[in-house]
């Protein structure tokens, strides 16, 4: 009797004891580590942190740290590969054998559909911010700048792309291909809207889009969709003195170089900072405390990697003493490195055997040639440099396009003087000191001779500079080429890439909607 | 009150060997009995005096085992009766007979039952033979345990035996091959997990382990020493596995540890064994003149050589004052990375021993394997307290407590460039060490040999990677018997890892492609604490010949996660911490789920003829959204032992008969979803941009993804049919099995539009279903009498999966694709009617001999004669994406192993085969070795290239950038993965008692050596270094190599003595 006593006590005390442990809320854990969505993008503080992921994309692997400037300069008549250690699907994008499965140009794609959503997150919370106007105004408007940006960089390379004017709410919020012309017109009005409300550089950290920079990609945009009014009318809103104003630099060089970033010249770059540990950040995430750099210097350094080197092409486009112009272009020279060529400060000599691989052929001379620009090898030993990913920012936008942009425009107009007028400001930078056109080589008599030499000065002032493939497709439809750039070029294929076979398979709005020839 | 405490010991003794069982026949016939009298003690004093009334004669006797240690408790019946009794402490028996023709039967769990005549005897000395097989006989089956013979599930059993024939670091290891059904794939460097999974895969967005149950403990089963373990059971169906629920579709490995036994004194083991590993397979990678044959092959003969190979380099000495030039220098990069004859140990010491009221088991353990390529190894100490203790008529208390370190030292590939990649991609006229160089090594410069892989031996030596684990699992429980019929058990558990993951890279300078001009650590520490509190009640009765059970639990299991984590850099290598370190980051993270289960089980069989279970569990997990955090996993099954139907008298050949179905509902453990898998969270100051050339880490917030508040648990149904069968007293078994097992919710990462612009996140959503469906057979033969004994055990499994939904009807979904391996097209592909992840890609209609062939075929952007010819599966007329098709899986035909024991006298003898067979494997290493993209060393194979001369060939011509993509994923890297592996024998001889008497060693009371050998052979048609492939980096990629470590061949040499 006892004992059963001592089992119903003990019975009752598990049974009370299992139920305290039962608490109901128990199972209600919450996450300590994070907010959820609907408890951010309330202040302004918030916002501009929103503001600056957007920012962080741009600047990640899969943008221009490292995919988006290989896939323009595969896909421009800039380039040749160094030799066989360029990657398989870069590789591809070079030889015109791109596929949907094409890494790089898939990278490219999610890494502008990311900046479109953080943009997207950024516009859609702000008229939720109220405790400091100003901040959420220009928050918004750099978002803007980006979605534009973005949708840029996927109209002129995909043709009719989705699009997202907000952020997705729903797994089935699949957007379809819209139309061409409705995406350039949402470019237009977020840059337009943008510039309206940004301010000068002086009024803005380093670094950050101003309204020049809004009004120089809004040209860019319109020259791109022929009209050369509105883009004008852009560029030329870019201020050239003051405070806010724009010029080119004396020193050529100083737009490819670490200590002279943000310079006078600079309307928009891409910051990169090396920390010294040699790091890059391989991871298409973002962390907090993820590398810096880009991996540029690695991927085009005449003593590393080397992967894409100068086309003969271009080499051949400069001005040369040699070959009947007036001066040799110097433009050349800090363009390319050459056997011969001091670097690290100048104490050291570049040789050819420092230069894996493939040879060039300039005015008929086998040499090797590399490309400098953005280089750092500039102050760095070779052993440094060939491992090294860089500090050096990434110029996107530099008032020198300004100028041959707006010479564009006054050519299109029919103003040829003013054309030549802007290409000779460029020209006469005192570091390069070309002689002015026309030249016996570059005679500007009649609009024929102008754009000739606007595509001219464009392809050696902007050499590389993720430019040139853009530019092909705006001019190619014009018939400005007596020969075709592009090799391969196959005609109603070859101006579009082809959708990447993710988004066909998994955005039922758009799946079997490829582009023509793939 | 003494006399009453001795009952109750008797009373225990009965009821101990009953619950932990005896072989089939023998618990048949005295369960009725003890069943019956024992409901209380006085009744089973009583019925005692009642049989002693008719006794002609009284037998005594004296049981012990091999060595002559009495064996206390063996159950003694007196054959077709109910009459038994067990032995004391001393072995000793007695027990009284009325017929002088009449036979003892002598029972002991562990042992083989023996019979013995009395044929005129009074006194007996019996001797039992230790028997592995007879562990079998009772099964854990979750929340108890249950006779093989009752069991209606799908259960297999591996005994201690077993477990530690193989020397491996991980009980997971260990069960390779054991158990049909139960896939074990080695992936990796000492101290890595295999890969484990019961009756294939059962998700396409999550790793398939089971879950492992250790001594009723829900957790996992890392660092856990399998010299300490008892048993292992495998629960494979619904019906047995749904007991766990929520958590149990993966299967549920019962993990139960040894807790000593009663004897009269204490006993002492000693196990150990010393071997020595080394690679068992090289590849044929060019030497230095092949290497500069080759690459004039590639980059073509016109084009410049790379710098390092013109004659004014290349005759340079390879550093400073060497005398050796590269020209003269043939590095194997093989033999430099491999390492032969690596050492692997192992140690354990332990001591058990006790009698009725106290027995415990305690032991000790040392592990230490070191990894057959450089800078690799795996150590573990480990110690082990297990007891248990009557404390009186109504109260025992138990608790298991086990503490354990290891320290493992791993490589971390950059992405899929494995060491093994670096190794076969290394230079041979590269020397391994220049001592001019910082850190003492020698790399390519990628400009100057225009080539860019990575020293292999500099990373693993100068590169620490090490994780320091401490774990502490505990459990104790107070079990009070109510009646002898009705038990309470209450248990409280406690699991704590401390994991500390430390990545150190010094400042070093190969002078080429490793220059790290600031040392660079990374410190991880992560904390688990997991409680475990267990209410049981469980009753057990029969009514004449039905039998009852029934179990109600109460359980709820809550884990605490932390993660600190912190970085910094140093300028010196002086200082391996972050004490002054620059750049220092930290982050810290607390995380906690709560499972909370209520569960009923009811066990009923008719005279042991007709036997059903039903059981259901109801799971509340913290994870899911409020409203989907709980879910009913109920299950029955049915069996019935037609060979105690009346009318199988006639067919003594048939010894057992029995037919069993089961169905059941469970889940995948929720956790591996994350702790909060439903709430979008904002990824708050987790981006940094550098405003102004400055970096402020996290001034950037963002979020991938989207919230599903709908997301709710996973419910597979699965339905089992199975048949035992055993022929002449067993000496043949046969047990098969069917099984299908479909989910029609299956959660998975839907794989949102790119544009979407989550940056490839997907959303979980249950949203998919994916079968599997298979046979499983374990064939054996046991011959047992005679001085030579031998068991000849074959398992066979085979398993079909397809997907039968995704989230929409075109989904599909990639991975593995890699720039390195192929040119970064997806490897494998999930779509509905395949098997998960088939491998996708071209198909290779030979080689394009000239023009006319290449205008003749559809249209191939960049072939030229010598180039792989793609088939046009579409038809368009122009191969590309569309032409790609599954071209293989991962999944075998069906796999299969033999285990072959034999016994001759003092010898012992065991062989271990095991395979696979009709899987396929995607070389995706062979792209390195052959696939020529870009100049690095190479197979010796690529010297056989097409070229207009060399025409009869496999192998593409060899150019510069591969501009026909011949390296793409295609049927060309496709391999036939099947294997048969002699994966262990094992030699023994165990020392006669009078030779070890001979030498004085009194004290020892029994003493086995062993020689055995893992890995001797491997037939396989397969060109890579192991056909054993796991999973590089999730479970999408099963079966790719992309340079796996290898598993080595291995010899040892082993000790085991009982004191």
């Amino acid at each position: 009797m006892k004992t059963k006593k001592r089992i119903i006590q003990f019975l009752a005390i598990s049974i009370g004891f299992s139920l305290y442990a039962c608490k109901k809320d128990a199972l209600n854990t919450n996450n300590e580590n994070v907010v959820s969505t609907d408890q951010y993008f309330k202040t302004a503080g918030e916002l501009q942190a929103g503001t600056n992921a957007i920012y962080a994309t741009v600047r990640g692997i899969n943008l221009v740290a490292r995919e988006w400037y290989f896939l323009h300069d595969l896909r421009s008549d800039d380039v040749a590969a160094g030799g066989s250690q360029l990657e398989v699907p870069r590789a591809q994008i070079l030889n015109g054998n791109v596929d949907p499965t094409n890494s790089v140009m898939n990278a490219v794609w999610n890494g502008l559909y990311t900046v479109i959503h953080r943009a997207n997150t950024v516009i859609e919370n702000g008229p939720n911010v109220s405790d400091d106007p100003a901040m959420r105004d220009r928050c918004l408007a750099e978002a803007k700048f980006l979605r534009a940006w973005a949708y840029f960089e996927l109209v002129s390379k995909w043709g009719a792309v989705p699009m997202y004017t907000e952020t997705v709410k729903l797994p089935s919020d699949y957007q379809p291909r819209a139309e061409v012309g409705a995406v350039y017109q949402f470019i237009v009005q977020d840059l337009q809207e943008a510039a309206n409300i940004l301010p000068g550089k002086s009024g803005t950290e380093n670094g950050r889009i101003t309204h020049a920079a809004a009004n120089a990609l809004l040209g860019r945009v319109l020259m791109q969709q022929g009209d050369y009014t509105g883009a004008k009318e852009a560029l030329l809103k870019i201020p050239t003195a003051g405070a806010d104003g724009y010029r080119l630099t004396d020193r050529y060089l100083d737009n490819f170089e670490e200590e002279t970033e943000f310079n006078s010249e600079s309307i928009f770059e891409i910051v990169y900072v090396d920390k010294g540990d040699n790091d890059f950040n391989w991871s298409t995430d973002d962390t907090p405390n993820a590398a810096q750099s880009t991996i540029r210097n690695q991927e085009y350094n005449p003593v590393a990697w080397r992967n894409l080197i100068p086309s003969n092409k271009l080499l051949n486009e400069f001005e040369n003493a040699e070959t009947g112009a007036e001066k040799t272009d110097p433009r050349f020279s800090y363009s390319f490195y050459q056997t011969g060529d001091r670097y690290n400060n100048g104490a050291d000599i570049l040789t050819d055997a420092d230069q894996n691989n493939n040879s060039s052929i300039v005015n008929g001379v086998r040499k090797k040639v590399s490309f400098r620009k953005f280089m750092i090898i500039y102050k760095e030993s070779k052993s440094r440099a060939s491992y090294h990913p860089g500090g050096n920012n990434q110029r996107i936008i530099r008032y020198a396009e300004v100028l041959i942009n707006l010479a564009e425009c006054e050519a299109e107009l029919g103003n040829l003087t003013a054309a030549v007028s802007y290409l000779n400001q460029v020209r006469a930078r005192a570091s390069v000191a070309m002689p002015p056109y026309p030249t016996a080589q570059f005679p500007v008599a009649t609009k024929e001779d102008v754009i000739k030499a606007i595509i001219h000065e464009k392809s050696v002032e902007l050499s590389n500079e993720s430019l040139r493939n853009i530019d092909i497709l705006r001019w190619r439809p014009k018939g400005y080429f007596s020969v075709e750039p592009i090799t391969y070029f196959r005609p109603g294929r070859d101006e579009l890439l082809p959708i990447p076979q993710a988004e066909l398979d998994n955005n039922p709005q758009i799946s079997g909607n490829q582009n023509p020839g793939y | 009150m003494k006399k009453h405490i001795v009952q109750i010991v008797h009373y225990t003794v009965a009821v101990y060997a009953l619950g932990i069982g005896l072989p089939v026949k023998t618990i048949a016939s005295i369960t009725g009995e003890a069943m019956t009298v024992s409901s209380t003690s006085s009744q089973f004093l009583s019925s005692a005096a009642t049989v002693a009334q008719s006794v002609q004669k009284t037998i005594t006797g004296k049981v012990s085992d091999e060595n002559g240690q009495a064996l206390a408790g063996v159950s003694v019946t007196l054959k077709g009766t109910n009459n038994s009794t067990s032995t004391d402490q001393n072995g000793s028996f007695s027990i009284s007979a009325s017929n002088d023709q009449a036979v003892l039967i002598f029972s002991y769990v562990g042992f083989l039952t023996q019979e013995v005549q009395i044929a005129g005897k009074t006194s007996l000395e019996v001797v039992l033979t230790s028997d592995s097989q007879a562990l079998s006989e009772v099964v854990v089956v979750g929340y108890g345990t249950q006779r093989r013979s009752s069991i209606t599930g799908a259960v297999s059993s591996v005994s201690a035996k077993t477990l530690t024939e193989l020397p491996v670091a991980s009980t997971d290891q260990a069960l390779q091959g054991r158990v049909a059904g139960l896939t074990v794939t080695n992936n990796g460097s000492p101290g890595t997990s295999p890969i484990v999974a019961i009756r294939g895969i059962s998700s396409i967005s999550f790793a398939s382990d089971p879950l492992y149950v250790v001594d009723g403990f829900p957790t996992a089963i890392s660092n856990i020493d399998a010299r300490d373990i008892e048993s292992v059971d495998v629960l494979k169906d619904a019906s047995s596995a749904a007991i766990y629920g929520s958590r149990a579709t993966n299967g549920v490995v019962m993990i139960t540890t040894k807790k000593g036994a009663a004897r009269d004194r204490l006993q002492v083991n000693f196990d150990s064994y010393f071997g020595i590993q080394s690679p068992s397979k090289k590849f044929n990678l060019l030497n230095t003149a092949q290497y500069l044959q080759y690459e004039r092959a590639l980059n073509g003969a016109d084009a410049p050589l790379p710098p390092r190979l013109e004659p004014e380099n290349f005759n340079q000495p390879i550093y400073d004052g060497a005398t050796q030039t590269f020209a003269q220098t043939n590095t194997d990069w093989q033999d430099a990375y491999f390492r032969n004859n690596q050492p692997l140990q192992q140690y354990n010491l332990s001591l058990n021993g006790g009698n009725e009221q106290s027995h415990f088991y305690t032991g000790a353990g040392y592990f230490d394997q070191q990894g057959i390529a450089e800078g690799l190894y795996y150590k573990r100490l480990n110690y082990r307290l297990n007891s248990e203790h009557v404390i009186s008529k109504f109260f025992s208390f138990g608790e298991n407590f086990y503490v354990s370190q290891s320290k493992q030292r791993f490589d971390v590939p950059a992405g899929n460039r494995t060491p093994i990649v670096n190794m076969i991609r290394m230079q041979p006229y590269l020397p391994v060490y220049n001592p001019h160089n910082l850190g003492g090594f020698m790399g390519p410069q990628n400009s100057f040999d225009a080539s860019d892989p990575i020293n292999p031996v500099e990373i693993a030596n100068l590169v620490e990677n090490i994780n320091n684990t401490t774990r502490i699992l505990g459990t104790a429980y107070i079990r009070l018997t109510l009646t002898p019929w009705l038990k309470f058990t209450s248990t409280y558990g406690v699991d704590h890892s401390n994991i500390a993951i430390q990545n150190y890279t010094p400042i070093h300078n190969d002078g080429g492609t490793s220059i790290v001009n600031i040392a660079t650590i990374e410190n991880q520490r992560q904390l688990y604490t997991t409680h475990l509190f267990t209410q049981q009640l469980s009753f057990d009765k029969s009514f004449n010949t039905h039998n009852l059970g029934a179990t109600l639990v109460y359980e709820s299991q809550g884990q605490r996660y932390r993660n600190e984590t912190a970085s910094g850099n140093q300028s010196t290598n002086l200082v391996k911490t972050l004490n002054g370190a620059t750049n220092v980051t930290a982050n810290s993270l607390y995380e906690t789920n709560l499972i909370r289960s209520m569960l009923a089980r009811v066990t009923y069989d008719y005279d042991g003829r007709y036997l059903f279970t039903a059981s259901i569990r109801r799971d509340g997990l913290s994870v899911f959204a409020p409203g989907n955090k709980y879910e009913n996993f109920p299950a029955v099954s049915a069996g019935w032992k037609v060979d105690r139907e009346s009318f199988m008298e006639n067919t003594p050949w048939i010894s057992e008969f029995k037919v069993r179905g089961g169905y059941g509902i469970t889940g995948i453990n929720g956790v591996l979803l994350g702790n909060y898998p439903y709430l979008q969270p904002i990824q708050r100051n987790q981006a940094t941009y550098p405003f102004n050339g400055t970096i402020v880490n996290g001034n950037g917030s963002f979020y991938n993804g989207l919230s599903n508040p709908d997301l709710a648990w996973e419910k597979t149904k699965q339905t089992n049919i199975g048949l035992d069968l055993g022929f002449l007293d067993n000496k043949i078994t046969l047990v098969a099995e069917y099984f299908k097992r479909k989910t029609d919710n299956l959660i998975l990462t839907v794989p949102t539009p790119t544009s979407f612009g989550f940056n490839g996140t997907g959303t979980l959503a249950n949203v998919a279903a994916m079968q599997n469906q298979g046979f499983e057979f374990q064939l054996g033969y046991h011959k047992t009498s005679g001085d030579f004994t031998w068991n000849i055990t074959g398992l066979m499994s085979i398993i079909r999966n397809k997907v039968l939904r995704l989230n929409s009807e075109n989904a599909s979904i990639t991975a593995g694709g890699d720039a390195d391996f192929g040119g970064g097209g997806p490897l494998t592909n999930t779509v509905v009617g395949q098997p998960v992840q088939s491998f996708y890609g071209y198909i290779v209609d030979g080689i394009f001999q000239n023009e006319a062939e290449i205008e003749a075929h559809a249209r191939q952007n960049g072939a030229a004669p010598g180039d792989l010819k793609f088939r046009d599966l579409d038809g368009n007329g122009v191969i590309n994406d569309g032409d790609r098709t599954f071209i293989g899986s991962f999944m075998p035909k069906f796999s299969y192993s033999l285990n072959f024991s034999a016994n001759y006298k003092h010898f012992d003898l065991a062989l271990f085969f095991q395979g696979v067979q009709g899987n396929d494997i995607f070389n995706a290493a062979r792209i390195i070795r052959e696939g020529m993209p870009r100049l690095f060393n190479a197979d010796q194979s690529v010297l056989n290239a097409w070229t207009p001369q060399n025409t009869n060939t496999s192998i593409p011509r060899a150019v510069n950038g591969d501009p026909n993509q011949n390296v793409r994923p295609s049927t060309r890297w496709i391999e036939d993965g099947s294997y048969l592996r002699l994966k262990n024998i094992m030699l023994g001889y165990t020392a006669p008692e009078q030779w070890i008497k001979g030498l004085g060693w009194t004290s020892i009371s029994q003493l086995r050596f062993y020689v055995s050998a893992q890995n001797l052979f491997t037939i396989t048609d397969y060109t890579g270094l192991d056909p054993e492939i796991g999973s590089k980096n999730g479970t999408l990629t099963n079966g790719v190599d992309y340079g796996q470590y290898p598993s080595p061949r291995s010899f040892q040499l082993g000790i085991q003595a009982s004191f």
